[in-house]
């Protein structure tokens, strides 16, 4: 047995260990609160046996392994259904950023061991009303304010905001330049005065992110991360950090064995919806366009076993998966007829169609939408040319609002 | 078997292109298509001399032992460059018959002649629009064929045929020797695939598998078939991104290169992401010959690969505007080759029913 697959079943017992307590079995019903100290729990709980920042150095109170050690505990975590959504972005984004830009490692350290332990929380301020996909748009400024920084603004989308501590955020600093070159990077204390935030409640009926307003925030010098207007760097390099993470070809929705199974409970015509060639036709594709994403992420650990790169085709993933998602869960709707009007807004978007369905948009939204990721695939990969910017070379207070 | 392809294969794969680039030429493929019943000897040539008929022949028949992985690759550099002649594959098809099959010395007879490229091989499944018969029209007994298989391809020169047959209320596969049946060539689309209605009275043709045996050797047969030709498919899918690709990044109008245009550079990417998963699922299905897996893995392949040459062709002839749909430009090619890629060994549906049977154990 290779050391991985030995991780792995070491990783497979730990989780089993805390499953009765924390798995998604055993909070059906909860409230995101309930959910929340659940996940607080857990969290130091796999800190203290050892899964904590899994390919972190030790020094800044990792383990220090390699980043395929992470993937592994990774794809066993994501089968149990921990409450652990609270912290993906902040182990995900914010602090390995702080652990690379901060100078002061002693602070530091503490943030990362209480972010690793769930005892805080960081997000990431980055998408606001003028500008989700052309990021380098945001209008949230920063003045110069004695020794530090005064900031006013708002940014949107942001992910749990309303239980952070900390977050990280990109700031206009110097408007008068090309819109990339006059943004500054800071970390910020989201309890600070002048923090104000709010709730948005999205159409599948939950309230994860949140619109957060500044007005006057004060900023101290050494909260800046990187120079000030080379924040656009520290924002993409943010991006890059999580490039393998692990995937789901299943778009985070149901695994297709669940429409199986409900193509062999349903009729049609008298007879059953799984001897109905439509509904054959569907799964086939589903199963065919799912088993090569599947193959690229097995080649892509392979790859990366062998000390190799994985080949850019690992960002068809999330593109190809959530949008396929979104039509089986129509199909499954349409297969139980009548019988699918019922809606539960707390169903789980693994199990549920109807849930898959309401919030599968977010999906394809997030992260990139369905057409900023074919464009990098079309620039990136393809070499193909960038659209018309009519933006290009202005000066950011130059270009027409 | 790993999914990480070897420096041999590695080899294998950049060789078969690059012999291919130097050799292949549009013209003379354009030429082949009003001639019915000429292949592109040249390419055949090639392919005996390069040895690809040996590939994946075991050693002591004269082959080069090989598998699927390698005999894939050089089906993909056949499908970039729509390679004239289908015996690659119905070669293959015919010698897996042989390996797998009951009678020992008729494959040690046939083999090393195949493994040559002396013999030439099809395969004979289909009959009306099924790609597999439950029952075969065709008919065996007492040593000899009776009957038709329609557009059968390769089967216009092809020497041998193993065939799909009744015999007498069991399945049967037969190799019958193709100079005992009479041949009517098929003016296709795609005609350097050589298609020919296949007509059998009393044509010689020895057992290769009876009963059960055969119906389970047929579809992997198939099954091995099909892998080949997603690779071939991926091959061709992937030329036509790139072909796309170059065209939009030089063609110009209203004033700026058209794959500046997302309506265009989209569906490039597009294109882009049905080949790598089709090529995922190629690979997949290479590296699980003769595992439980292999049938499903090779449906996937199969129909995500299908989808892949299909697509592809549709869109990089609508890209390409005007220009597109001329003769001379010859991306009707392999707008004809994914077509007819398609329908052989097995079309869609069959392949969405063989995996859905497998999948889920229900038939339709």
């Amino acid at each position: 047995m290779s050391e991985l697959d030995t991780y792995r079943e070491k990783a497979r017992a730990f989780l089993t260990s805390m499953a009765p307590k924390y798995a998604r079995e055993a909070r059906v019903g909860n409230t995101v609160e309930q959910d929340l100290a659940l996940g607080r729990e857990y969290m130091a709980a796999k800190y203290d046996a050892g899964f904590g920042g899994i390919n972190w150095p030790v020094e800044m109170g990792g383990q220090g392994l390699t980043h395929l050690h992470k993937i592994t505990f990774d794809a066993e975590e994501m089968q149990f259904g921990m409450p652990n959504v609270f912290f993906g972005i902040s182990l995900g984004m914010p602090v390995p950023i702080i652990m690379h830009y901060c100078e002061d490692k002693a602070w530091v350290k503490e943030r990362v061991i209480k972010a690793l332990r769930g005892e805080e929380i960081w997000c990431q301020l980055f998408s606001e009303p003028s500008g989700g996909s052309d990021l380098a748009a945001l209008r949230t400024r920063v003045e110069p304010d004695g020794n530090g920084w005064k900031m006013n603004g708002q940014k949107i989308w942001t992910s749990w905001a309303q239980y952070c501590d900390y977050g990280v955020i990109v700031t206009r600093s110097d408007p008068t330049v090309e819109k990339h070159k006059g943004l500054t990077y800071f970390w910020i204390d989201m309890k600070a005065k002048g923090v104000d935030v709010r709730p948005i409640k999205l159409a599948g009926g939950d309230s994860h992110v949140n619109e957060v307003f500044f007005d006057d925030v004060r900023l101290e010098d050494s909260q800046r991360l990187g120079a000030v207007g080379g924040g656009f760097g520290v924002a993409l390099h943010t991006l890059m950090i999580e490039r393998y993470i692990a995937t789901d070809s299943g778009g985070f929705g149901p695994h297709l064995d669940e429409f199986v199974k409900l193509a062999k409970d349903t009729e049609i015509n008298g007879k059953p919806a799984i001897e109905d060639g439509r509904i054959r036709s569907q799964i086939a594709r589903n199963h065919a366009m799912r088993g090569g994403l599947d193959s690229i992420t097995k080649r892509a650990f392979a790859m990366m076993m062998a000390g190799m790169q994985p080949g850019p085709e690992g960002s068809l993933q999330k593109l190809v998966a959530v949008r396929s998602r979104q039509k089986l869960s129509e199909l499954a709707m349409d297969m139980k007829g009548n019988e699918s009007l019922a809606f539960d807004p707390h169903a789980y978007v693994k199990t549920d169609w109807g849930a898959s369905w309401l919030n599968a948009p977010t999906g394809r939204i997030a992260g990139g939408s369905d057409e900023v990721l074919l464009n990098t695939i079309a620039e990136k990969i393809l070499g193909l040319p960038q659209d018309h910017r009519p933006d290009k070379g202005v000066p950011f207070n130059a270009i027409p609002a | 078997m790993s999914i990480l392809y070897d420096e041999g294969q590695q080899a294998i794969a950049t060789e078969s292109r690059r012999v291919l680039d130097a050799r292949m030429d549009k013209g003379r493929l354009l030429k082949l298509l009003e001639q019915v019943g000429e292949h592109d000897q040249p390419f055949w040539d090639t392919a005996v001399e390069q040895g690809w008929t040996a590939l994946a022949i075991p050693e002591e028949h004269g082959g080069l032992g090989l598998g699927l992985i390698e005999l894939g690759l050089v089906a993909q550099a056949c499908g970039a460059a729509t390679s004239g002649a289908p015996f690659l594959t119905g070669g293959y098809g015919v010698s897996q018959g042989l390996i797998q099959g009951s009678d020992a010395a008729l494959a040690a007879e046939w083999l090393p002649k195949l493994a040559a490229g002396e013999t030439t091989g099809c395969v004979a499944f289909a009959e009306g629009n099924a790609a597999l018969p439950p029952v075969a029209g065709v008919t065996f007994a007492d040593g000899k064929l009776s009957g038709t298989k329609p557009a059968v391809a390769g089967g216009l020169k092809a020497d041998v045929a193993l065939v799909w047959a009744d015999a007498a209320g069991q399945p049967a596969l037969v190799l019958a020797d193709l100079s005992g049946a009479t041949r009517t060539a098929v003016d296709s689309y795609d005609n350097t695939r050589l298609y020919a209605d296949l007509a059998f009275a009393g044509t010689a043709a020895t057992v290769v598998a009876l009963g059960d045996a055969a119906r389970k050797l047929a579809l992997d047969v198939m099954a091995r078939m099909a892998v080949v030709t997603a690779h071939e498919q991926v091959g061709g899918a992937e030329a036509l991104l790139y072909i796309a690709r170059d065209y939009a990044v030089t063609r110009k109008a209203f004033g700026q290169p058209i794959g500046a245009f997302q309506s265009i550079k989209h569906r490039i990417a597009e294109m882009y992401g049905l080949v790598e998963i089709a090529r995922a699922n190629c690979i997949h299905a290479a590296a699980q010959e003769g595992t439980d897996e292999f049938l499903l893995a090779a449906a996937d392949a199969r129909i995500s690969a299908t989808e892949a040459y299909d697509t592809n062709s549709r869109d990089c002839v609508q890209i390409h505007g005007g220009i597109g749909v001329t003769w001379e430009m010859g991306l009707h090619l392999h707008m004809r080759r994914a077509r007819s890629l398609a329908v052989e060994c097995g079309n869609l549906l069959f392949w969405e029913d063989v995996l859905v049977n497998e999948l889920t154990g229900e038939k339709a």
